[in-house]
Protein backbone atom coordinates (compact mmCIF):
# COMPACT_ATOMS: atom_id res chain seq x y z
CA UNK A 1 0.00 0.00 0.00
CA UNK A 2 1.33 3.36 -0.89
CA UNK A 3 0.92 5.95 1.72
CA UNK A 4 0.33 9.29 0.90
CA UNK A 5 3.08 12.09 2.11
CA UNK A 6 1.19 14.71 4.43
CA UNK A 7 1.10 17.55 1.83
CA UNK A 8 -0.63 15.28 -0.24
CA UNK A 9 -2.84 14.11 2.45
CA UNK A 10 -3.66 17.80 2.76
CA UNK A 11 -3.79 18.69 -1.10
CA UNK A 12 -6.53 15.84 -1.50
CA UNK A 13 -8.35 16.99 1.19
CA UNK A 14 -8.15 20.62 -0.18
CA UNK A 15 -9.16 19.42 -3.76
CA UNK A 16 -12.08 17.51 -1.99
CA UNK A 17 -13.54 20.64 -0.12
CA UNK A 18 -13.53 23.08 -3.04
CA UNK A 19 -14.96 20.57 -5.47
CA UNK A 20 -17.98 19.62 -2.92
CA UNK A 21 -18.40 24.06 -2.58
CA UNK A 22 -18.09 24.74 -6.26
CA UNK A 23 -20.46 22.08 -7.30
CA UNK A 24 -23.05 23.91 -4.84
CA UNK A 25 -22.44 26.92 -6.54
CA UNK A 26 -22.41 25.66 -10.09
CA UNK A 27 -26.00 23.65 -8.99
CA UNK A 28 -27.43 27.40 -8.01
CA UNK A 29 -26.12 29.31 -10.54
CA UNK A 30 -28.01 26.72 -13.43
CA UNK A 31 -30.73 25.95 -11.36
CA UNK A 32 -33.03 29.13 -11.76
CA UNK A 33 -34.89 29.83 -8.30
CA UNK A 34 -38.76 28.85 -7.97
CA UNK A 35 -40.17 32.32 -7.25
CA UNK A 36 -43.96 32.88 -6.39
CA UNK A 37 -46.59 33.30 -9.63
CA UNK A 38 -48.93 35.85 -9.47
CA UNK A 39 -50.72 38.41 -11.96
CA UNK A 40 -51.93 42.21 -10.68
CA UNK A 41 -54.98 44.17 -11.82
CA UNK A 42 -55.64 47.20 -10.99
CA UNK A 43 -58.01 50.36 -11.83
CA UNK A 44 -57.24 53.79 -11.73
CA UNK A 45 -58.95 56.83 -11.99
CA UNK A 46 -58.52 59.43 -14.29
CA UNK A 47 -55.49 61.43 -13.06
CA UNK A 48 -54.02 58.04 -12.78
CA UNK A 49 -54.14 57.78 -9.58
CA UNK A 50 -56.00 55.18 -6.75
CA UNK A 51 -58.64 58.62 -6.52
CA UNK A 52 -61.44 60.55 -8.60
CA UNK A 53 -62.95 57.49 -9.92
CA UNK A 54 -66.01 59.52 -11.08
CA UNK A 55 -66.26 62.74 -12.17
CA UNK A 56 -66.58 65.64 -9.77
CA UNK A 57 -66.34 62.22 -7.39
CA UNK A 58 -70.00 61.65 -7.56
CA UNK A 59 -71.18 57.91 -8.27
CA UNK A 60 -73.98 59.17 -9.56
CA UNK A 61 -73.82 58.76 -13.60
CA UNK A 62 -75.96 60.49 -15.70
CA UNK A 63 -76.56 59.57 -19.24
CA UNK A 64 -73.62 61.18 -21.59
CA UNK A 65 -71.19 61.75 -18.84
CA UNK A 66 -67.96 60.06 -19.92
CA UNK A 67 -65.99 58.12 -17.26
CA UNK A 68 -62.11 57.45 -17.38
CA UNK A 69 -59.98 54.75 -16.11
CA UNK A 70 -56.86 53.51 -16.09
CA UNK A 71 -56.80 49.46 -16.42
CA UNK A 72 -53.72 47.75 -15.80
CA UNK A 73 -52.58 44.13 -14.96
CA UNK A 74 -48.41 42.78 -14.36
CA UNK A 75 -47.49 39.44 -15.37
CA UNK A 76 -45.42 38.29 -12.38
CA UNK A 77 -45.63 34.37 -13.34
CA UNK A 78 -42.29 33.75 -14.43
CA UNK A 79 -43.28 33.00 -18.25
CA UNK A 80 -45.29 35.26 -21.52
CA UNK A 81 -48.49 34.67 -20.50
CA UNK A 82 -52.05 35.65 -23.02
CA UNK A 83 -53.84 37.69 -21.12
CA UNK A 84 -57.35 38.40 -21.39
CA UNK A 85 -59.61 41.44 -19.08
CA UNK A 86 -63.43 40.90 -19.34
CA UNK A 87 -65.38 43.65 -18.36
CA UNK A 88 -68.68 43.13 -17.21
CA UNK A 89 -71.98 45.18 -15.64
CA UNK A 90 -73.43 43.78 -12.09
CA UNK A 91 -76.00 44.66 -9.82
CA UNK A 92 -76.56 44.53 -6.36
CA UNK A 93 -78.04 41.35 -6.57
CA UNK A 94 -76.29 39.33 -9.53
CA UNK A 95 -73.67 37.32 -8.48
CA UNK A 96 -69.90 38.78 -8.22
CA UNK A 97 -67.05 36.26 -9.28
CA UNK A 98 -66.86 33.61 -6.59
CA UNK A 99 -63.20 33.54 -5.06
CA UNK A 100 -63.77 30.51 -3.14
CA UNK A 101 -64.70 28.50 -6.26
CA UNK A 102 -63.12 30.14 -8.88
CA UNK A 103 -65.67 30.81 -10.93
CA UNK A 104 -66.56 34.36 -12.58
CA UNK A 105 -68.99 36.43 -12.69
CA UNK A 106 -71.92 34.81 -14.77
CA UNK A 107 -73.21 38.34 -15.73
CA UNK A 108 -72.67 38.81 -19.84
CA UNK A 109 -69.25 40.36 -20.63
CA UNK A 110 -69.80 43.48 -22.15
CA UNK A 111 -66.12 43.90 -24.13
CA UNK A 112 -62.72 42.41 -23.78
CA UNK A 113 -59.54 42.85 -23.99
CA UNK A 114 -56.53 40.84 -24.97
CA UNK A 115 -52.75 41.36 -24.74
CA UNK A 116 -49.49 38.86 -24.39
CA UNK A 117 -47.79 40.15 -21.96
CA UNK A 118 -43.41 39.13 -21.30
CA UNK A 119 -42.64 38.45 -17.29
CA UNK A 120 -42.42 41.45 -15.31
CA UNK A 121 -44.43 43.54 -17.87
CA UNK A 122 -47.12 45.72 -17.08
CA UNK A 123 -50.23 46.40 -19.90
CA UNK A 124 -51.99 49.56 -18.93
CA UNK A 125 -54.83 50.89 -20.99
CA UNK A 126 -57.46 53.85 -20.42
CA UNK A 127 -61.01 52.78 -20.29
CA UNK A 128 -63.70 55.53 -20.98
CA UNK A 129 -67.00 54.59 -21.15
CA UNK A 130 -70.54 56.32 -21.13
CA UNK A 131 -73.90 55.43 -20.84
CA UNK A 132 -75.87 56.87 -23.90
CA UNK A 133 -79.00 55.83 -23.32
CA UNK A 134 -81.16 55.19 -20.03
CA UNK A 135 -84.58 53.16 -19.44
CA UNK A 136 -86.58 53.30 -16.51
CA UNK A 137 -89.67 51.06 -16.60
CA UNK A 138 -91.37 52.05 -12.99
CA UNK A 139 -88.88 52.14 -10.27
CA UNK A 140 -86.02 50.36 -12.06
CA UNK A 141 -83.93 51.65 -14.36
CA UNK A 142 -81.44 50.33 -16.75
CA UNK A 143 -78.48 51.73 -19.04
CA UNK A 144 -79.25 50.32 -22.37
CA UNK A 145 -76.70 51.80 -24.74
CA UNK A 146 -73.01 52.04 -23.17
CA UNK A 147 -70.17 52.87 -24.73
CA UNK A 148 -66.82 51.48 -23.52
CA UNK A 149 -63.60 52.47 -25.92
CA UNK A 150 -65.52 53.91 -29.06
CA UNK A 151 -67.61 50.31 -28.87
CA UNK A 152 -71.24 50.77 -28.79
CA UNK A 153 -72.53 48.18 -26.43
CA UNK A 154 -76.66 47.25 -25.81
CA UNK A 155 -77.09 45.98 -22.69
CA UNK A 156 -80.64 44.16 -22.06
CA UNK A 157 -79.79 41.93 -18.77
CA UNK A 158 -78.45 44.34 -16.03
CA UNK A 159 -81.11 47.00 -14.46
CA UNK A 160 -81.12 47.92 -10.69
CA UNK A 161 -84.07 49.47 -8.27
CA UNK A 162 -84.11 53.35 -8.73
CA UNK A 163 -80.59 52.93 -10.67
CA UNK A 164 -78.75 52.53 -7.18
CA UNK A 165 -75.45 50.34 -7.01
CA UNK A 166 -74.44 49.10 -10.82
CA UNK A 167 -71.10 47.86 -10.54
CA UNK A 168 -68.40 47.17 -13.29
CA UNK A 169 -66.39 43.57 -12.95
CA UNK A 170 -62.92 43.31 -14.52
CA UNK A 171 -61.90 39.96 -14.65
CA UNK A 172 -58.68 38.58 -15.40
CA UNK A 173 -58.30 35.17 -17.77
CA UNK A 174 -55.52 33.66 -18.73
CA UNK A 175 -54.70 31.00 -21.45
CA UNK A 176 -53.98 27.85 -20.14
CA UNK A 177 -51.78 25.85 -22.49
CA UNK A 178 -52.61 22.73 -20.60
CA UNK A 179 -56.28 22.92 -21.69
CA UNK A 180 -55.85 25.23 -24.54
CA UNK A 181 -58.09 27.76 -23.50
CA UNK A 182 -58.93 30.78 -21.88
CA UNK A 183 -60.08 30.52 -18.36
CA UNK A 184 -61.09 32.34 -15.30
CA UNK A 185 -57.58 33.49 -12.99
CA UNK A 186 -54.48 31.17 -13.65
CA UNK A 187 -53.03 28.19 -12.38
CA UNK A 188 -49.95 28.47 -10.27
CA UNK A 189 -48.33 24.43 -9.84
CA UNK A 190 -51.52 23.03 -8.73
CA UNK A 191 -53.64 25.51 -7.11
CA UNK A 192 -55.84 27.85 -9.46
CA UNK A 193 -56.12 31.78 -8.73
CA UNK A 194 -58.38 34.07 -9.67
CA UNK A 195 -58.32 38.11 -9.83
CA UNK A 196 -61.13 40.56 -10.01
CA UNK A 197 -62.22 44.23 -9.27
CA UNK A 198 -65.26 45.57 -9.27
CA UNK A 199 -66.51 49.86 -9.35
CA UNK A 200 -69.36 50.64 -8.16
CA UNK A 201 -72.08 53.65 -9.24
CA UNK A 202 -75.57 54.70 -9.36
CA UNK A 203 -77.26 55.72 -12.78
CA UNK A 204 -80.51 57.45 -11.48
CA UNK A 205 -80.45 60.45 -13.59
CA UNK A 206 -81.36 59.30 -17.27
CA UNK A 207 -80.43 62.70 -18.58
CA UNK A 208 -77.15 64.91 -18.38
CA UNK B 1 -118.35 38.70 -69.69
CA UNK B 2 -118.77 37.82 -65.90
CA UNK B 3 -117.14 34.29 -66.53
CA UNK B 4 -114.46 35.77 -68.46
CA UNK B 5 -113.61 38.34 -65.90
CA UNK B 6 -113.94 35.08 -63.17
CA UNK B 7 -111.51 33.24 -65.30
CA UNK B 8 -108.90 36.42 -65.64
CA UNK B 9 -109.24 36.92 -62.06
CA UNK B 10 -107.78 33.10 -61.60
CA UNK B 11 -105.01 33.27 -63.87
CA UNK B 12 -103.79 36.77 -62.23
CA UNK B 13 -103.72 35.09 -58.75
CA UNK B 14 -101.69 32.33 -60.18
CA UNK B 15 -99.57 34.43 -61.86
CA UNK B 16 -98.95 36.32 -58.61
CA UNK B 17 -98.76 33.47 -56.46
CA UNK B 18 -95.86 31.87 -58.98
CA UNK B 19 -94.36 35.16 -59.00
CA UNK B 20 -94.26 35.16 -55.26
CA UNK B 21 -93.28 31.89 -54.35
CA UNK B 22 -90.08 32.32 -56.85
CA UNK B 23 -89.32 36.15 -55.33
CA UNK B 24 -89.44 34.12 -51.80
CA UNK B 25 -87.38 31.16 -53.05
CA UNK B 26 -84.57 33.91 -54.23
CA UNK B 27 -84.43 35.94 -50.99
CA UNK B 28 -84.20 32.65 -49.39
CA UNK B 29 -81.07 31.58 -51.39
CA UNK B 30 -80.01 35.50 -50.59
CA UNK B 31 -80.08 34.61 -46.78
CA UNK B 32 -78.68 31.40 -47.41
CA UNK B 33 -75.51 32.69 -48.65
CA UNK B 34 -74.94 35.80 -46.51
CA UNK B 35 -75.02 33.33 -43.46
CA UNK B 36 -72.45 30.81 -45.52
CA UNK B 37 -70.48 33.64 -45.99
CA UNK B 38 -70.88 34.78 -42.01
CA UNK B 39 -69.88 31.25 -41.16
CA UNK B 40 -66.92 31.04 -43.29
CA UNK B 41 -65.11 34.28 -41.86
CA UNK B 42 -66.22 32.90 -38.41
CA UNK B 43 -64.26 29.83 -39.26
CA UNK B 44 -61.37 31.64 -40.35
CA UNK B 45 -61.43 33.79 -37.30
CA UNK B 46 -61.59 31.03 -35.00
CA UNK B 47 -58.30 29.25 -37.03
CA UNK B 48 -56.58 32.35 -36.50
CA UNK B 49 -57.06 32.42 -32.81
CA UNK B 50 -56.11 29.05 -32.71
CA UNK B 51 -52.67 29.65 -35.05
CA UNK B 52 -52.40 32.52 -32.41
CA UNK B 53 -52.52 29.62 -29.46
CA UNK B 54 -50.20 27.39 -31.09
CA UNK B 55 -47.43 30.49 -31.38
CA UNK B 56 -48.25 31.07 -27.16
CA UNK B 57 -47.15 27.86 -26.85
CA UNK B 58 -43.96 27.89 -29.46
CA UNK B 59 -43.01 30.94 -27.82
CA UNK B 60 -43.42 30.11 -24.41
CA UNK B 61 -40.99 27.10 -25.05
CA UNK B 62 -38.26 29.46 -26.24
CA UNK B 63 -38.15 31.22 -23.37
CA UNK B 64 -38.60 28.16 -20.83
CA UNK B 65 -35.40 26.79 -23.04
CA UNK B 66 -33.79 30.08 -21.93
CA UNK B 67 -34.09 32.82 -24.50
CA UNK B 68 -32.89 36.25 -24.19
CA UNK B 69 -35.01 38.80 -23.57
CA UNK B 70 -34.41 41.01 -26.66
CA UNK B 71 -35.43 38.50 -29.45
CA UNK B 72 -38.49 37.17 -27.21
CA UNK B 73 -39.49 40.53 -27.07
CA UNK B 74 -39.27 40.99 -31.07
CA UNK B 75 -41.77 37.85 -30.93
CA UNK B 76 -43.92 38.70 -28.23
CA UNK B 77 -44.43 42.02 -30.05
CA UNK B 78 -45.33 39.89 -33.42
CA UNK B 79 -47.57 37.87 -31.24
CA UNK B 80 -49.95 41.10 -30.32
CA UNK B 81 -49.66 42.57 -33.58
CA UNK B 82 -51.63 38.69 -34.95
CA UNK B 83 -54.12 39.36 -32.04
CA UNK B 84 -54.84 43.29 -33.01
CA UNK B 85 -55.75 41.51 -36.57
CA UNK B 86 -57.60 39.28 -35.36
CA UNK B 87 -59.78 41.40 -33.19
CA UNK B 88 -59.69 44.07 -36.02
CA UNK B 89 -61.40 40.96 -38.06
CA UNK B 90 -63.87 40.46 -35.27
CA UNK B 91 -64.64 43.93 -35.94
CA UNK B 92 -64.95 44.66 -39.13
CA UNK B 93 -67.13 41.11 -39.10
CA UNK B 94 -69.67 42.79 -36.91
CA UNK B 95 -69.67 45.52 -39.02
CA UNK B 96 -70.73 42.89 -41.74
CA UNK B 97 -67.64 43.48 -43.78
CA UNK B 98 -66.88 40.11 -44.52
CA UNK B 99 -64.05 40.20 -47.00
CA UNK B 100 -61.97 42.03 -45.22
CA UNK B 101 -62.96 40.40 -41.89
CA UNK B 102 -61.18 37.18 -43.69
CA UNK B 103 -58.40 38.84 -45.11
CA UNK B 104 -57.39 40.20 -41.29
CA UNK B 105 -57.88 36.97 -40.17
CA UNK B 106 -55.76 35.12 -42.53
CA UNK B 107 -52.84 38.03 -42.27
CA UNK B 108 -52.88 37.14 -39.03
CA UNK B 109 -52.71 33.25 -39.55
CA UNK B 110 -49.31 33.62 -41.61
CA UNK B 111 -47.59 35.84 -38.82
CA UNK B 112 -48.86 33.01 -36.42
CA UNK B 113 -47.50 30.42 -38.77
CA UNK B 114 -43.86 32.33 -39.59
CA UNK B 115 -43.72 32.77 -35.27
CA UNK B 116 -44.13 29.11 -34.61
CA UNK B 117 -41.32 28.43 -37.40
CA UNK B 118 -38.88 31.31 -35.74
CA UNK B 119 -39.50 30.42 -32.39
CA UNK B 120 -39.02 26.78 -33.16
CA UNK B 121 -35.31 27.56 -34.24
CA UNK B 122 -34.83 29.59 -31.23
CA UNK B 123 -35.95 27.72 -29.10
CA UNK B 124 -32.81 24.97 -30.37
CA UNK B 125 -30.37 27.87 -30.52
CA UNK B 126 -31.40 28.67 -26.87
CA UNK B 127 -31.39 25.30 -25.57
CA UNK B 128 -28.52 24.38 -26.98
CA UNK B 129 -26.45 27.50 -25.30
CA UNK B 130 -28.34 27.07 -22.14
CA UNK B 131 -27.07 23.33 -22.58
CA UNK B 132 -23.70 24.21 -23.41
CA UNK B 133 -23.61 26.76 -20.73
CA UNK B 134 -24.20 24.50 -17.81
CA UNK B 135 -22.00 21.95 -19.08
CA UNK B 136 -19.03 24.95 -19.57
CA UNK B 137 -20.06 25.62 -15.59
CA UNK B 138 -19.85 22.56 -14.36
CA UNK B 139 -16.43 21.76 -16.34
CA UNK B 140 -15.35 24.71 -14.29
CA UNK B 141 -15.57 22.61 -10.99
CA UNK B 142 -12.56 20.72 -10.95
CA UNK B 143 -10.80 23.46 -12.69
CA UNK B 144 -11.29 25.89 -10.16
CA UNK B 145 -10.72 23.33 -7.30
CA UNK B 146 -7.38 22.39 -8.58
CA UNK B 147 -6.60 25.81 -8.64
CA UNK B 148 -7.48 26.75 -4.99
CA UNK B 149 -5.60 23.09 -4.59
CA UNK B 150 -2.38 24.95 -6.05
CA UNK B 151 -2.83 28.01 -4.56
CA UNK B 152 -3.28 26.69 -1.24
CA UNK B 153 -0.39 24.15 -1.44
CA UNK B 154 2.38 26.74 -3.09
CA UNK B 155 0.67 28.87 -0.26
CA UNK B 156 1.44 26.23 2.65
CA UNK B 157 5.29 25.53 1.37
CA UNK B 158 5.88 29.36 1.31
CA UNK B 159 4.38 30.18 4.48
CA UNK B 160 6.16 27.04 6.25
CA UNK B 161 9.64 27.65 4.24
CA UNK B 162 8.88 31.41 6.39
CA UNK B 163 8.43 29.84 9.26
CA UNK B 164 11.34 27.48 9.63
CA UNK B 165 13.32 30.90 7.99
CA UNK B 166 12.29 32.92 10.64
CA UNK B 167 13.34 29.47 13.09
CA UNK B 168 16.74 29.85 11.71
CA UNK B 169 17.56 33.33 11.86
CA UNK B 170 17.69 33.33 15.75
CA UNK B 171 20.78 33.79 17.00
CA UNK B 172 22.09 32.44 20.68
CA UNK B 173 23.55 34.72 21.97
CA UNK B 174 26.38 33.45 25.21
CA UNK B 175 26.56 36.69 28.25
CA UNK B 176 29.56 36.29 30.29
CA UNK B 177 29.09 36.19 34.12
CA UNK B 178 31.76 38.96 34.18
CA UNK B 179 29.76 41.25 31.82
CA UNK B 180 26.08 40.29 33.44
CA UNK B 181 27.78 41.54 37.46
CA UNK B 182 28.69 44.46 35.23
CA UNK B 183 25.10 45.06 34.37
Amino acid sequence: MVSMGEDAKRAVTIFISATIVFSMLAYVAATPRPSEQFFQIYVLGEGGKAERYYPGNNPNIPVGQAVRWYVGATNFMGSLQYVVIRVKLGNATLKAPDDTNRLPSPTPVLLEFKRVLMNNETWEFPFTWIIRESNRTGDVISPTVLEMNGVTIRNSDVNALNGYNFRVFFELWTFDPENGNVTFGWRTGTERRVAWLQIWFNATSLVK
Amino acid sequence: MQARLTAFGVVLLVAIGILGVNAFSRANQAVGFGTSTMTGSNEVLDRAETELRKAIVAVREAEAAGADRGRLRDLVDRLNVALWMIERGEQLQAEGDVGAAVAQAQLSIDVSARLVLEAGKLRDESAQRTYYGKVFTFAMVPVASLLVTVVAHYGWLWWRRREVESVMRMEIKRVSEFEEEKR
